[in-house]
Order: C-alpha cells, then sequence, then structure tokens
C-alpha cells in the first residue's frame, strides 16, 4: 500500500530552509507549520496502513484501534490540505499586491 | 502537531482498549463456565483506566489480571457466576458503545476546527 | 486478543457445550442398554471440560505499532472437550431372571444413569449454550460499534 503523502514528503524535502532566503518571517512560519502537517500525516498514515494491514492478517490488532488510526491519518491529511490551501491563497493575495 | 492527538481522543482510545481487554475476559468466564477448576477472572477496570500510560502506543498493554472476589464455588471448583457475567457483558458492551459515541464527537469537532473559516 | 479473537472463544464454548449435550443425549438414550458389543451394560459417559488458548494469530507481530490488548498473560482462554471417559460407578442391579441379560443370580446389570440427573446436566449445557451464543452477539455489535468511529 503506498503511502500517499510520501510524495507530498519528498516535496517537503525542498521546501526552502529556514535560514537562507531573503522572505518575511511570516511565509517562513507557514512553509515550517506546512511542513509539519505533511511529516505528520505521513507518519500517522504509516501507523494506520500497519494496523489495518495488521487487523485484515488477524494479528489480534484491536478494531477500534485500527479505526481510531485511520480517522487520525484522515484528518492529519484533511490539515495538510487545509494549511496548503491557505498558503497557496495567501500567496496569490501577496501577489496581487505587487505591481 | 497536538490537534490531531487531542487528550480526549487518547483517553477515549484507552477507554476502548481496557473495555476490549474486559470483555475478551467476561468472554472467557463464560466460555468456561463448566471447566473444572476454573475461576472467574477480571480486572479493576478504574484502576487500569488511571495507570500511567506514557508511550502506550509502542509498550505493551499488559492490565493485571485479578480473580474476581466474593463468589461461591461450585463442587468441581468452578466459581463463574451466569448473572454476574451477563450483566457486566451488556453493561461493557453499552460502555463501549457510548466510548464509541463520544469519539467520534470528539473527531467531528477536530474536522470541524480544521475547516473553519473557509468554504470547504 | 481483539473481538474477533473473542469470537473463537465464544465459537469454543458452544462448541464444547454442544459436544457435552450430545454425550448428555447419549446417556439418556442409552439409560436401558443392558448389553454392549465390549459386553456388559452401557456405561455412563462424562464429557472432560478443560481451558484451552485459541490459536487464531497465526503471527503475533510484536513489533507493529501498539493498540493490542496484549494477550501475552494468558488471561483469555478457550475451552474444549479434552476426553470423554466412562463413569466408573458401578452399575446398578436388578433383579429379574427371565432377561437374556440375566447373570447367575438372576440380576440384571443396568448402566446407573439418572435421567433427572442428566436432563439436569443438558439443561446447563443447553444455557451455557446460549450464553456463549450472546457473547458472540455482543462481540459482534462491539466490532461494529468500531466500525461507526469512521463515520
Amino acid at each position: 500500500m503506498t503511502n500517499p503523502v510520501s510524495g507530498l514528503a519528498a516535496h517537503s524535502a525542498t521546501l526552502p530552509a529556514g535560514e537562507s532566503q531573503a522572505a518575511g518571517p511570516r511565509e517562513w512560519g507557514f512553509v515550517e507549520t506546512l511542513r509539519g502537517a505533511i511529516d505528520e500525516a505521513e507518519q500517522l498514515q504509516g501507523t494506520a496502513d500497519a494496523k489495518v494491514s495488521g487487523l485484515l492478517q488477524g494479528n489480534g490488532m484491536d478494531v477500534h484501534s485500527a479505526m481510531i488510526a485511520v480517522e487520525k491519518a484522515d484528518l492529519s491529511f484533511q490539515l495538510m490540505m487545509q494549511v496548503r490551501n491557505k498558503i497557496v491563497s495567501a500567496y496569490q493575495e501577496i501577489s496581487r499586491m505587487q505591481f | 502537531m497536538p490537534m490531531i492527538d487531542s487528550p480526549e481522543i487518547k483517553a477515549l482510545a484507552k477507554f476502548l482498549d481496557v473495555s476490549t481487554f474486559r470483555t475478551g475476559l467476561i468472554t472467557s468466564n463464560l466460555a468456561n463456565i463448566d471447566t473444572p477448576g476454573y475461576r472467574a477472572r477480571d480486572i479493576n477496570f478504574v484502576q487500569e483506566l488511571e495507570r500511567a500510560d506514557s508511550g502506550m502506543e509502542l509498550a505493551a498493554f499488559s492490565p493485571a489480571v485479578q480473580q474476581v472476589q466474593g463468589l461461591a464455588s461450585r463442587p468441581d471448583g468452578n466459581n463463574v457466576n451466569l448473572e454476574r457475567e451477563g450483566l457486566l457483558l451488556a453493561e461493557t458492551q453499552l460502555r463501549f458503545q457510548v466510548g464509541v459515541q463520544v469519539l467520534k464527537a470528539e473527531f467531528h469537532r477536530i474536522l470541524s476546527a480544521i475547516h473553519e473559516g473557509s468554504g470547504s | 486478543m481483539n473481538l474477533f479473537g473473542m469470537l473463537e472463544i465464544s465459537g469454543s464454548g458452544m462448541t464444547a457445550e454442544r459436544q457435552r449435550a450430545q454425550v448428555v443425549v447419549g446417556n439418556m438414550a442409552n439409560a436401558q442398554t443392558t448389553h454392549t458389543p465390549e459386553g456388559g451394560p452401557y456405561k455412563r459417559q462424562l464429557a472432560v471440560f478443560r481451558s484451552e488458548r485459541q490459536h487464531t494469530f497465526p503471527a503475533m507481530s510484536l513489533a507493529v505499532a501498539g493498540g493490542f490488548a496484549a494477550d501475552r498473560s494468558h488471561a483469555t482462554e478457550g475451552v474444549r472437550v479434552s476426553r470423554v471417559v466412562p463413569d466408573q460407578k458401578p452399575p446398578t442391579l436388578r433383579y429379574d431372571p427371565g432377561n437374556p441379560d440375566a447373570d447367575a443370580k438372576g440380576y440384571v446389570a443396568y448402566p446407573s444413569i439418572d435421567p433427572v440427573e442428566e436432563m439436569t446436566d443438558l439443561l446447563g449445557a443447553v444455557r451455557a449454550y446460549e450464553l456463549n451464543a450472546s457473547a458472540v452477539q455482543a462481540a459482534k455489535g462491539m466490532i461494529q460499534q468500531s466500525m461507526e468511529i469512521l463515520k
């Protein structure tokens, strides 16, 4: 089961590092937040995958535990998408201000 | 990011874990109601809930299984009480249901917070 | 041990009680059997119950991130009928010299089977069977409830 967040996590490695660029401090807050959201989403997705496959293989994994893991992974994914959307619209707004 | 893993979710997950484990003991007691020498088993539910669960995700959840006190033994040495187990099973199942519903509400709350202020 | 494992345990209970009922019914049917292929009257049979861990998991991959109601404590076990043994009670002798199975003194050996005792035993097996069936329903309900978490 490929982790859908892994692709995005790979991209997070290409996000600019905190110390190097010359943009305002608020931009780096967004980037770090997004990076954190991607990492958490990837981690939770991995846990959910492991628990669900464990459950299906019959290793004694609790049903509710696997369900909770899936729900957490889903929520963190949605959170990540929301953060991404906010960043995108913030950039769009900022670019509208420039002439 | 602590948002997804709130203390409420941790507590509810733990509650469901302990409930499930207790159900397993009740199920064993019922299956062994006619096994000679078998003694009814249970846990101290409240105590298990309160036990420090640092890093519970990685560590094994190992509750202290105890023998039930105050039960009468039959001549074959078995002390499983039908009424007690039946009642406890019904109660545990209902509480589990409540736990799930509260957990759902918490997840929905988090979902609302994620999408707050957006058109989505 | 998860809820699915508990279904196995309840299942083992139902199987054992059903086998016990079969033994009791056999006793009731043979209460008057004075002659068996092995010679002598039918011997009352008893089903011996024994706790047993259910082997439901192909491999307990303990490395998987937590979430188990861990069952390393042997606290949850099912049951099985380990043996069916004959009751060692001596047969009941009744004076009936006309009976083909009568001995030199005219006594016929009958199985020491008390129909009331057997009936009580049977009712016990039926009740225990129903209890385990209730446990199956409870576990099933909890599994379905667990899936509600995703809704």
